[in-house]
């Protein structure tokens, strides 16, 4: 893949014209108060009006963005779908296998290649995380919807 | 005069003072890793102090964003990369001074001036803001939407490239805000039938998404890259700093104090304005201005004092107003909310004791970071080319979820968190602001509050803010600071134009 700009300039004016377009019919359909006043719809209204003015503005005068470096988007989807896999996993597996899971996947996408590493990766963050948030702290960990390794350990 | 006796009262207990010392370290060294800022920090952090005293919790953050923002200059000085935007203006005499040797002696500078002007600005904080919060009594709700309404303007139109882009963000912020349910009616407002989105966006998963799952994106684009530090000897000689070398700083530090001070209390301006307009006037008034750029001391004195000079009035209209002047304010709100403290002009008659105290504890974590980086500076870059990145930041990014989730205990929040942290992504890619969109994000309650109970006083609907003479001013403030951005910007884009017509 080759480096080089990116189309922004147009394509931010327009995708600001367009999410300003669709905030303000959302905004639209907000019921009007007890009086019949606008109230609750006004603000939403007003920001969404400003997208819209600042997408033409943006569309009439657009200036020239940072180049995006292409070569380093198929890292960022990575993250990025590693990221939402890991929330996901959470809800599933619990926290601890899926901290298990994410934290070498992690490592991996910022160029850790370690087989050790990755496996004390793996080990140890999910015990520290755990130790500290949910046993130092008391916060209640999310519990997996189909399989949580702390009714295995009864880690609770 | 309340600040001494919180001060006593700080310097007698110990546990408190370990948690600014605690805080003086980390954000020094937070603040010195290139790409990881203070904000960052603090927002990671935040989530652990809801189970803190709200005193200690406080002064923790609030001593990380002090630390931090000196922690930049010892990037820029000692690794040729600036640890944070503001200390950007420092590496430009600061590196040259590191390549000829004295980087022990402008890491010094950098100190002193830091401190300067971290104590000028505390201590204007500390004297003004009782006098502030005062008069912002007195303010209707007419009054204070139109400061929210200048502070909108301001705050995305002044920071940034594009102000189209800048203003942007706080709209989408603004819009973000009203998602959950109208808290007057009750009606729903862009959950389109989520339950999870009735309870609204919550301000920490928001933030720990924008400022630091965001920048272990933007740290992707960094990997592989290793921090080298200058190689600066042990020369002694060099690096010695004798009182007639500080001396012709000392007009430089002042000033740049004041300029700072100034700057910090206007909502949303920030550390690197501050640093660079000080850089500015600093050659523009110097004796020597041809050594400015360099390698001049004066040059690192200027930028270091403005910068940290923000941080104590930065907080004078978050205290006051309820308005973050920053990002780190708009984060420290996180936590006066949830210990139910509530931040605006009654704050200084109902919290008045804490108030004081945390301003106590700005004051000694000045002292600490100062005495840590004179003696240790070197000591901290060289601990920080021993981090590997591509460790650091993967920890930090399974940080970010473990501390999304503790702060309601919720999934979702996780998953608004990963949102945001791809939003603010894109949002540095795309010249956009993240720090508008954020401080705008915590603002649009308060404006949409006040605009509201204005609405009902009003016998003549929105010319209220035109005939109340307070509010016009605060209106004409915001529009006329628009307006001088878009001029500035436009000479700005027509200047290399007519340089090429030369």
């Amino acid at each position: 893949m080759t480096s080089g700009p990116s189309p922004a300039p147009r394509v931010v004016g327009v995708a600001l014209v367009l999410l300003g377009i669709s905030a303000t019919a959302t905004s639209m359909g907000i019921s009007l108060d007890q009086y019949g006043r606008w109230g609750a719809r006004f603000f939403p209204l007003a920001g969404s009006i400003a997208l819209i003015l600042l997408g033409l503005m943006e569309l009439r005068n657009a200036p020239a963005t940072s180049a995006v470096e292409r070569k380093h988007l198929p890292a960022i989807a990575a993250l990025l779908i590693l990221s939402v896999a890991y929330v996901w996993m959470i809800s599933a597996l619990g926290y601890l296998v899926a901290t298990a899971l994410a934290a070498p996947a992690a490592l991996w996408v910022f160029g850790v290649r370690s087989a050790a590493g990755l496996g004390a990766a793996a080990l140890l963050c999910s015990i520290a995380y755990h130790l500290v948030f949910f046993k130092l702290l008391g916060v209640f960990p999310p519990l997996g919807r189909y399989f949580d390794l702390l009714d295995v350990i009864g880690g609770y | 005069m309340d600040v001494f006796p919180a001060l006593l009262g700080v310097l007698s207990d110990p546990v408190l003072l370990g948690w600014v010392l605690l805080a003086a370290v980390v954000g020094m060294i937070v603040g010195a890793i290139p790409g990881l800022t203070a904000s960052a920090a603090i927002a990671m952090l935040l989530p652990l102090t809801f189970y803190m005293e709200p005193l200690p919790a406080l002064a923790f953050l609030y001593v990380i964003g002090k630390s931090g923002r000196y922690g930049g200059s010892i990037a820029a000085i000692l690794f040729n990369t600036p640890g944070t935007a503001a200390s950007a203006a420092t590496q430009l005499d600061g590196y040259p001074l590191a390549r000829q040797g004295k980087a022990s002696k402008a890491m010094k500078v950098a100190t002193i001036s830091s401190v300067i002007g971290d104590f000028t600005g505390e201590i204007l904080l500390i004297v003004g803001v009782a006098w502030i919060a005062t008069i912002a009594l007195k303010l209707g709700p007419p009054e204070l939407f139109t400061v929210y309404f200048a502070a909108f303007i301001v705050i995305g139109s002044v920071i940034g490239k594009s102000v189209t882009r800048g203003l942007a963000s706080a709209a989408l912020g603004v819009l973000v805000a009203m998602i959950g349910l109208d808290p007057i009616s009750s009606t729903e407002r862009f959950t389109f039938g989520s339950f999870d989105l009735t309870n609204g966006i919550g301000l920490v998963p928001l933030m720990i998404g924008i400022f630091v799952l965001g920048e272990v994106f933007a740290q992707i684009e960094e990997r592989g890259k290793m921090t080298e530090m200058v190689q600066n000897g042990n020369d002694a000689a060099r690096n010695t700093l004798t009182w007639a070398e500080y001396k012709p700083c000392l007009p430089h530090v002042a000033r740049s104090s004041f300029i700072g001070a100034f700057i910090g209390m206007l909502p949303g301006l920030g550390s690197a304005i501050a640093a660079f307009v000080a850089y500015g006037e600093g050659k523009r008034r110097a004796k020597n201005p041809e050594a400015w750029g360099k390698g001049a001391l004066e040059g690192v004195a200027a930028p270091e004092a403005a910068n940290n000079a923000v941080s104590g009035p930065s907080m004078a209209p978050l205290l006051t107003l309820g308005i973050p002047g920053s990002t780190i304010g708009a984060i420290l709100i996180g936590v006066f909310l949830i210990h139910g403290i509530q931040i605006g002009p009654t704050m200084f008659l109902t919290s008045r004791d804490l108030v004081y105290a945390l301003f106590a504890c700005g004051l000694i974590g000045i002292v600490f970071y100062g005495l840590i980086g004179y003696f240790g500076a070197a000591f901290v870059g060289r601990f920080i080319t021993r981090i590997p990145t591509k460790v650091l930041y993967p920890v930090i990014f399974l940080t970010s979820f473990v501390a999304a989730y503790t702060s309601r205990g919720n999934l979702f929040d996780v998953y608004v968190m990963v949102a945001a942290g791809f939003a603010g992504w894109a949002m540095r890619k795309l010249d956009f602001n993240p720090a508008a969109f954020v401080i705008s994000f915590v603002l649009a309650g308060g404006a949409e509050e006040t605009f509201r109970q204005a609405l009902l006083l009003s016998d003549n609907g929105l010319m209220i803010f035109v005939t109340r003479p307070v509010a016009l001013l605060f209106l004409l403030i915001g529009v006329t600071a628009l307006v001088m951005r878009v001029r500035s910007l436009n000479r700005q884009s027509r200047a290399p134009h007519m340089e090429t017509a030369q």
